[in-house]
């Protein structure tokens, strides 16, 4: 049962650092998009699925799943696999991220113009209901 | 089609390795070699010295340098000094540049609002900076203001812990200036959360005062270590690399060409004259000809269309000039095939900075002879004898891996070479020693003894010579 987000254009966030969270919020809302927190991967798996973001933006070190595991369920789901996902890490990990499924990597600390130029870019280049849209008009 | 991911090509096992930090000059490519190419972008770091070391004037070069359309440079004034007054010094620099103020470079005195509202105000205004101006470069000067301003120990833990986790957040290098002392770097919690430390620091030597710059910690980083002299200048900081030695190719092999030293029969006693690459030094008292002998030496290699420098800490140029003259020499036409009369006041200047200028010019003109007149003089500049001696045996170092044939004159208190620590140092390291003597009642009589070559047979007999308008020669 999806409990859709009455905004249909927020972002998902797994990320533990307030710091993080306070500048990935400012900026994103700024450019117009609803951002929710989670706090691990398996919080981010269940709402990924309830509320089918536009985007999920991850850090790799978060608990119980972490940040590449969720990439791949997200992507091994037909639910979820079109949801893009951003890895978006302290660790030095981009083939990793790759290899996890994850439509772009990028490093942290953040900078405004390089998070939010990715994140405009990947949402319109995986527009959400496109893989469904697909797949009904076959 | 889709976004592609970000390549990263440099490992594939599951731990990639992170070695391409990205570098933010200082500025100043003498900083930048000793920081090992820079600060490291996104890092925090603290500058640190007393009033009047040169803090401002470092962080302010840097920021000018860096100033870009892109994103601007924050530089918060604080509780340390109005911004007025940081400003009208400022403009007495060669790095101001007007028209960057309010654009790419940004001032902001925050030192009212933080004496109003304490310490724990300087996180919101860097938030609010962050959210509203994305600043590349954060300056906060002085960061120990506000650090002082906190009331108790945990107020200003939790300040620093608050503004870190900001600064690492978020995508910008910052700069924490500071009157700090080195006894601070324990107790005071920014200095465990810096990813680099810098200190300049200043030392009252007579008249004039030394000033050095020395890195702490740089993490990420091979930086050189140790203290390295610098000068304020127009320009801003003026660093001097403290000289290391060269690393020693494994398959080293010396020169096999011998050179003329300009005088015939001196070249007889050493078998054929000097063997390339090596370093002589000539010692002597005053007067018994060191200077002459050297500027043959010097004459010989201009004659041979070989780049020459002479360093000279005793008579300027003009001085030189009229020794030359004398020996029957052309000044004009020898420096126009290569001779470089450089005269540096031991007096005025650190060791490092006459050090720097030396291999400077040896890069610049690709020097194959130098003479040092004298070394005695190089020892004055230099107040640590360490320091002197590490410098003298980098020196020799160089000079034989570049294949740079030197003579190093040093003046004895008498016709001996014993009894002088630094030339039984010199004698150790050098390949060849040329000891003169001077005596007689009537007429001078100068003399000359090969004491030592390295690789190499000498006639070790005491010699007498003469110096005339046609230069130096041998008697039989």
């Amino acid at each position: 049962m999806q409990d859709q987000h009455p905004d249909s254009r927020v972002i998902l966030i797994a990320e533990r650092s307030q710091s993080v969270r306070d500048l990935q919020s400012y900026f994103l809302n700024q450019a117009g998009f609803t951002v929710e927190f989670v706090d691990d991967g398996e919080a981010a798996l269940e709402r990924a699925l309830a509320i089918r973001p536009l985007l999920v933006v991850t850090e790799i070190l978060i608990p119980k799943i972490d940040g590449l595991a969720l990439s791949r369920r997200l992507q091994e789901n037909p639910a979820t696999r079109d949801i893009p996902v951003l890895v978006f890490s302290i660790l030095a990990a981009g083939a990793r991220a790759s290899e996890a499924g994850a439509k772009l990597f990028l490093r942290k600390p953040l900078v405004e113009s390089v998070f939010l130029s990715a994140v405009q870019q990947l949402i319109a280049a995986h527009p959400i209901g496109a893989l469904e849209e697909q797949w009904a008009s076959k | 089609m889709g976004v592609e991911i970000i390549p990263d090509r440099r490992v594939s096992s599951r731990r990639e390795v992170d070695d391409n930090t990205e570098r933010m000059s200082a500025g100043n490519p003498e900083a930048d070699h000793i920081l090992g190419g820079g600060f490291p972008s996104n890092s925090i770091n603290i500058i640190m010295g007393h009033p009047g070391s040169g803090k401002t004037i470092f962080a302010e070069q840097l920021i000018f340098h860096n100033a870009s359309d892109d994103r601007p440079i924050l530089y918060f004034t604080t509780l340390s000094e109005p911004l007025e007054k940081v400003v009208r010094y400022l403009q007495g620099f060669g790095f101001f540049d007007e028209t960057k103020l309010g654009t790419q470079v940004i001032y902001e005195d925050v030192g009212p609002q933080l004496a109003k509202e304490g310490a724990g105000a300087l996180i919101p205004l860097l938030h609010a900076a962050i959210k509203t101006l994305s600043p590349k470069v954060i300056v906060i000067d002085s960061f120990k203001a506000v650090h002082d301003l906190a009331p108790s120990a945990a107020e200003r833990r939790r300040m620093v812990y608050e503004m870190t986790a900001l600064l690492t957040a978020y995508g910008t290098t910052a700069f924490l200036l500071g009157e700090y002392t080195e006894e601070d770097i324990l107790l005071y919690p920014e200095f465990a959360v810096a990813d680099g430390i810098v200190e300049l620091s200043r030392r009252r030597l007579g008249n004039r005062d030394e000033r050095y710059f020395r890195v702490y910690k740089l993490r990420g980083s091979r930086y050189l270590e140790g203290a390295h002299a610098f000068r304020i200048t127009s320009s801003g900081l003026d660093v001097y690399p403290r000289l290391v030695s060269p690393r020693m190719p494994e398959g080293y092999e010396p020169a096999t060409e011998r050179i003329s030293t300009g005088i015939q029969g001196l070249d007889e006693m050493l078998d054929g004259g000097l063997w390339r690459g090596t370093t002589t030094l000539l010692a002597g008292p005053s007067g018994a000809g060191k200077t002459t002998i050297g500027l043959q030496f010097a004459l010989e290699g201009a004659r041979c269309g070989e780049p020459t420098l002479y360093m000279n800490f005793q008579e300027n140029p003009t001085q030189l000039i009229r020794t030359i003259r004398a020996l029957g020499g052309d000044p004009e036409q020898a420096q126009a095939h290569g001779l470089d009369l450089v005269y540096a006041s031991p007096v005025e200047l650190q060791i490092d900075s006459i050090i720097v200028d030396m291999f400077r010019r040896i890069q610049q003109r690709g020097v194959r002879r130098l003479v040092i007149d004298a070394l005695g003089d190089l020892a004055s500049a230099a107040t640590d004898p360490q320091r002197l001696h590490d410098y003298l045996y980098a020196l020799v170092q160089h000079f034989a891996v570049s294949t740079i044939t030197s003579v190093l004159n040093f003046e004895t208190t008498g016709n001996t070479i014993a009894g002088h620590g630094m030339q039984n140092a010199m004698s150790y390291l050098s390949d060849n020693v040329v000891l003169l003597t001077v005596d007689g009642e009537e007429r001078t009589r100068r003399k000359l003894r090969v004491l030592k070559t390295r690789g190499s047979a000498h006639d070790s007999r005491v010699r007498e010579f003469a110096i005339s308008a046609a230069g130096v020669s041998i008697l039989e």
